[in-house]
């Protein structure tokens, strides 16, 4: 009856953090909105284009991949946000800022959800998300845009 | 005449190797945590599954109890042109750290290589891999006989290919 008992419970449980997760990939619950996606073909272009001014880029992921990036660290640790925390402290509201992680798809990286909450608490009115809904390899690397060496 | 022959040695080519069932899988080279370089085709003769993951990658997590498990089970099993059930790790981490502590604290005993190069790792690219985790079970002489076998279908799928291989003439 026990096991009964705990089958019943694991199930439940787990419907409930799946059905969770699919709320979250549905982006009903994302701290960031559509119009903060920067698409990759975008901001490749600009540094791509030596006279275009250039957002700030942080890596907030395993490793700074892309040119010109800084890398932060998973800011899923919050050793990590805290150092992306202190570099903001010194940036005007208004500078251009794009993260990205890359890891996974959206709907289950760690790291892009506590860096873009920090972003929009510290009211920065100029960051962005840089779109890879898979990973950095299917939607940078494998579309040959810069990188860092 | 020329361009013929050229076809004709591509088609050749795409078919010894490749990333589908039937095809030869491409070598990897890649350095243990001891720095060790060791070869995939150190495993030959046995059926390995070349396992494709990361310590940032919470599905491969997930999965490696139940590697360990299988691996335990059908590590010594015996087949006509062969012998063993092997696993060889490749870690798409970027921090030898993480990776070699995640291998330490959960006393992974199968062959685990890495460049350390995350996404970059070339690896990554030969393979094709649009995701993790990502596998590959291949038999002793290194053709591709499934790929990405997850859940119940892993085990399914090794224990069937060993029965075959077993039954073997």
């Amino acid at each position: 009856m026990k096991t009964k008992i705990l089958i019943f419970l694991f199930f439940t449980i787990a419907t409930s953090v799946f059905a969770t997760n699919e709320f979250s990939s549905q982006g009903q619950s994302d701290p960031w909105t559509q119009q903060q996606l920067l698409a990759p073909a975008d901001l490749a272009k600009v540094l791509n284009d030596p006279k275009a001014p250039k957002p700030l880029v942080y890596s907030i992921g395993m490793q700074a991949i892309i040119k010109g990036s800084v890398d932060i660290g998973p800011t899923m640790r919050p050793e990590n946000l805290n150092t992306l925390k202190e570099k903001l402290n010194k940036l005007p509201k208004n500078t251009q800022i794009v993260v990205y992680c890359g890891c996974c798809p959206f709907s289950r990286c760690p790291n892009i959800r506590p860096a873009m909450e920090l972003l929009k608490n510290m009211q920065f009115t100029n960051y962005k998300l840089l779109n890879l809904p898979q990973n950095v390899k299917v939607d940078w690397i494998d579309k040959d845009y810069p990188m860092n060496e | 005449m020329f361009f013929a022959l050229l076809l004709f040695g591509g088609t050749i080519s795409a078919q010894s190797t490749g990333l589908e069932p039937g095809n030869k899988s491409p070598q990897i080279k890649l350095p243990n945590t001891k720095g060790d370089t060791v070869a995939l085709s150190s495993l030959k003769g046995k059926l390995v599954l070349i396992d494709f993951w990361g310590t940032w990658c919470a599905p491969c997590i997930a999965e490696q109890a139940e590697l360990a498990k299988l691996y335990n089970k059908y590590k010594q099993s015996t087949f006509t042109n062969g012998k063993g059930f092997g696993i060889y790790g490749v870690s798409l981490d970027a921090k030898k750290s993480n990776w070699e502590n995640f291998i330490f604290t959960n006393k992974i005993n199968w062959i685990q290589v890495s460049d350390l190069k995350f996404w970059r790792s070339p690896v990554a690219k030969t393979y094709n891999i649009q995701a993790l985790p990502f596998n590959i079970l291949i038999d002793g002489n290194g053709i591709i006989l499934a790929k990405n076998l997850h859940g119940t279908d892993l085990e399914k799928g090794i224990a069937s290919y060993l029965r075959k291989l077993m039954t073997e003439n």
